[in-house]
């Protein structure tokens, strides 16, 4: 900065990154974060007053929607061709446009499309809670966003932050209630405590590598592993490892994976079902997009470095030099998940046993599920070291995986959310003999909950198929062997436990006698209620049959993984 | 106890040298600086935990953070000290005479934990502090201190990369590979983060009258509206959430 024509080019430059190649990639979160401005000012206008602030949200989320839809088109790989990673720094190197950034996004913007006709019809939030219930989501989805698109410590925490503080919120909305505000402060306490550990083992890994960019951090990393036949370590393993480990409780906190898992229950208990609609797909998509990034980020150098001589075949070998001097870290990362995702798996299920009410059944399965979804992780970064064909087709059934389940969770709790307005409960037990009243809702839990338990015609199947396949793919290549077969026979068994508690709930809806003093009416699947539970019931049957359109998509994800 | 602690410290280090009749000087005064900062976050911090009532914790907290702000100035980080008085000290001074002492009542200004309670936190919390010193005095780069002269760091720098561009070094970054970033987007992106919580604090701190009851509160409540005022019939079988949902409805028809 010492003559005025340097900071010319400085600030021209500076122009050039954010206006022309960093705000064309992040028009989705553009829009999110112009509706809520939206929401605040429709408020203060006496007309606008009168604009239901659902449609607002609509609005944004589907203007939101369509960009990272073409976003996502945009790519090359796009329809069959060769799905090429296209790697491209945004904002100074803060995030990462790629294919997975594409991919979550457009997943993310799905949801919401579909997740704010929902709140409308179930009613809670009525109109007067609606513009504060909308501003809060789609601020938490904005920071889910950045989650998946993160590629620096500090972006990483702000948002972990952005996604979660709204979150709490979110989760006291029934205000006045008892075990909603306890659920709200028991999510904000463990929340707090869990970000502060994480933040601990960032500024470890940080001040031990020199920098936050991931990148950066990968290539000081395989400097230090390089370092170790020298002798001059100096007890650096230990700071990373416990870095490692902090960071971890972070993520694991976010996707509740045991042992950081005790929010889930009792937030999905106290809070409305629409909460935990959200909490349970938006937030695990998002925890399982920064797993991805941060694990392949630290794990994987990429071999085309800004600043560096991209085209040169020499920043590949070097890349491929530092990515097998990278393989403890790899080890370390595939351990760690490797064992949170088998006791996730089965604590979620046993523990699911015991449930009479159907919210906090629903938490323990979103548990469950959080650990098949680490076991797919887990397969990748293993892979990811000697075949990375492989690990892109793990990472494919992973985001395989995050599509159905967006599916087959929202649409159980939409019905868990109807159920309520009609039957005036929550219990299990007082959905006995529903199949006489309301039989469509019936067959539509059937299908949701038979797709989450992953038998065969539905798409649930697919995606566990796709996630163990990935597993087998691990263990015939002799890619951390022992323990892809422990996850193999873990998840395997799992599937057979929670066939059990799943249908527990079919069978009190079907063969159980109805009983005499029912409240409420009927449900039919010929109303709005029922329109939106078909809307999302029916794409579970027909992702089943249909599998591979989206299954395309998700290679196209997965070729991040390169 | 705080006060009496940093008193003894101060006067700890300082007889020993005054009594050698050494000249002011030869002594390092970062180090005694240092030293008196370290203690006294330390000390108050300790002080917090022990402490039974809320108003005091909040008062060892306060000071506990401007001792740490003492130690970003020593440590050349003026901007973060900085940051650390307005927004911690600052904060946490809002915080006691607001949050703490209009709302305090009798049951909550006390806080004594039980003695099963504070030997589990003792636990947990010295085995984490061991685990933390060893990690921190197992790397040999971080146990050397560096007395190296440090370059007085200005606001420009700082505010310059609050604005995406560094003019701190990036041509030392290009040679290398390494990636020069800029702060523009959680400069910007956090504003939006703040409005969105904003305006969830203010959803759960409103008072709001309710005329229509939402349907989950319906489940719990006949609510039937007389001429603008809504009365409430509670079922005869009353479930203990249910109560508290009909207690807010009838609360807010005040």
């Amino acid at each position: 900065m010492n003559s005025v024509s340097d900071l010319g080019s400085i600030v021209s430059r500076s122009l050039h990154d954010t206006l022309a190649l960093s705000l064309p990639l992040f028009r989705p979160e553009l829009c999110l974060a112009v509706t809520v401005v939206l929401l605040l000012l429709c408020r203060m206008l006496p007309v606008l007053k009168m604009l239901d602030s659902a449609w607002v949200a609509l609005g944004g989320a589907a203007f939101a929607l369509f960009y990272a839809w073409s976003d996502l088109r945009g790519l090359p790989g796009w329809l069959g061709g060769d799905a090429l990673a296209s790697r491209q720094e945004i904002f100074t190197g803060l995030l990462v446009f790629d294919s997975l950034t594409a991919y979550i996004r457009l997943l993310l913007m799905a949801f919401l499309v579909l997740y704010i006709p929902f709140t409308k019809v179930s009613g809670i939030p009525d109109r007067e809670d609606g513009a504060d219930f909308y501003t809060l989501v789609l601020g938490a989805t904005l920071g889910m966003c950045l989650m998946a698109s993160a590629n620096h410590l500090l972006m990483v925490f702000m948002a972990v932050e952005m996604a979660s503080v709204p979150s709490y919120a979110l989760a006291g909305l029934l205000k006045g209630r008892r075990a909603s505000s306890e659920a709200a402060i028991k999510y904000a306490v463990y929340g707090a405590g869990a970000s502060g550990i994480m933040l601990y083992g960032m500024s470890l890994l940080a001040g031990l590598l020199g920098s936050c960019h991931l990148p950066t951090m990968a290539r000081q990393l395989a400097g230090l592993a390089g370092a170790i036949p020298a002798g001059n370590l100096g007890g650096v393993e230990m700071v990373l490892v416990l870095g490692g480990l902090m960071l971890a409780v972070g993520l694991a906190f976010k996707l509740s994976a045991v042992p950081f898992h005790f929010w889930c229950p009792d937030v999905f208990e106290g809070a409305a079902a629409e909460v935990g609609g959200f909490l349970s797909v938006a937030s695990k998509t998002a925890a399982v997009a920064l797993l991805l990034r941060i694990a392949f980020g630290l794990g994987m150098p990429v071999a085309v470095l800004p600043g560096a001589d991209s085209s040169s075949a020499l920043a590949g070998q070097a890349a491929a030099l530092q990515g097998a001097l990278l393989g403890d870290a790899r080890h370390f990362m595939v351990a760690t998940i490797g064992l949170m995702a088998a006791l996730t798996c089965t604590l979620g299920n046993l523990a699911a046993y015991g449930q009479n009410n159907m919210k906090r059944l629903l938490a323990y399965s979103t548990i469950a599920h959080a650990g098949y979804l680490l076991m797919g992780v887990a397969a990748a970064v293993a892979l990811s070291g000697s075949h990375p064909a492989s690990a892109r087709t793990a990472v494919s059934a992973v985001a395989f995986y995050l599509a159905t389940y967006l599916f087959m969770n929202l649409g159980a709790f939409a019905i868990v959310a109807f159920l309520r307005n009609a039957l005036r409960s929550e219990e299990i037990a007082s959905y006995a003999g529903l199949i006489r009243t309301s039989p469509g809702i019936v067959v539509a839990t059937g299908v949701v909950l038979v797709s989450l338990i992953g038998l065969p015609p539905l798409a649930g199947f697919w995606s566990k198929f796709l996630i163990f396949s990935a597993l087998v793919e691990a263990i015939s290549l002799s890619a951390e062997r022992p323990l892809m077969l422990v996850l193999l026979v873990v998840g395997g068994l799992n599937t057979v436990f929670s066939l059990y508690y799943y249908l527990r709930v079919l069978k009190v809806m079907t063969f159980d006698p109805l009983p005499a003093d029912r409240p409420g009416e009927a449900l039919s699947l010929v109303s709005f209620p029922g329109a939106i539970v078909t809307a999302l019931a029916v794409p579970v049957v027909m992702l089943g049959i249909f599998w591979s359109g989206l299954y395309a998509c998700a290679q196209l994800a997965g070729a991040f993984a390169s | 106890m705080g006060n009496e602690s940093m008193i003894s410290l101060s006067g700890m280090v300082m007889a020993p040298v005054l009594a050698a009749g050494l000249p002011l000087a030869a002594i390092n005064w970062h180090s005694v600086l240092f030293l008196l900062f370290a203690s006294l976050a330390s000390i108050f911090a300790v002080g917090v935990v022990l402490a039974d009532n809320v108003v005091r914790m909040a008062l060892y907290l306060v000071f506990s953070l401007a001792a740490t702000a003492g130690l970003f100035f020593l440590a050349g980080a003026e901007f973060i000290g900085a940051m650390q008085l307005m927004i911690y000290v600052g904060g946490t001074l809002v915080l006691l005479v607001f949050g703490v002492m209009l709302t305090a009542q009798a049951p909550f200004v006390s806080i004594k934990p039980s003695a099963a309670d504070r030997a589990l936190a003792g636990l947990a919390g010295s085995s984490l502090l061991v685990v933390l010193l060893a990690a921190a005095l197992s790397v040999d780069s971080w146990q050397r201190p560096g007395l190296s002269e440090v370059t007085a760091p200005t606001a420009t720098p700082l505010g310059m990369a609050l604005l995406g561009m560094r003019v701190d070094g990036p041509a030392a970054g290009a040679a290398t590979g390494a990636v020069a970033n800029g702060y523009l987007l959680p400069f910007e992106i956090v504003s939006i983060h703040l409005l969105v919580v904003l305006v969830g604090a203010a959803y759960l701190a409103r008072a709001k009258r309710r005329r229509t009851p939402r349907p989950i509160d319906a489940a719990a409540s006949a609510v039937s509206v007389v001429e603008g005022s809504t009365r409430v019939e509670l079922p005869a079988a009353l479930p203990p959430r249910s109560g508290s949902a009909s207690a807010l409805v009838s609360g807010g028809s005040k």
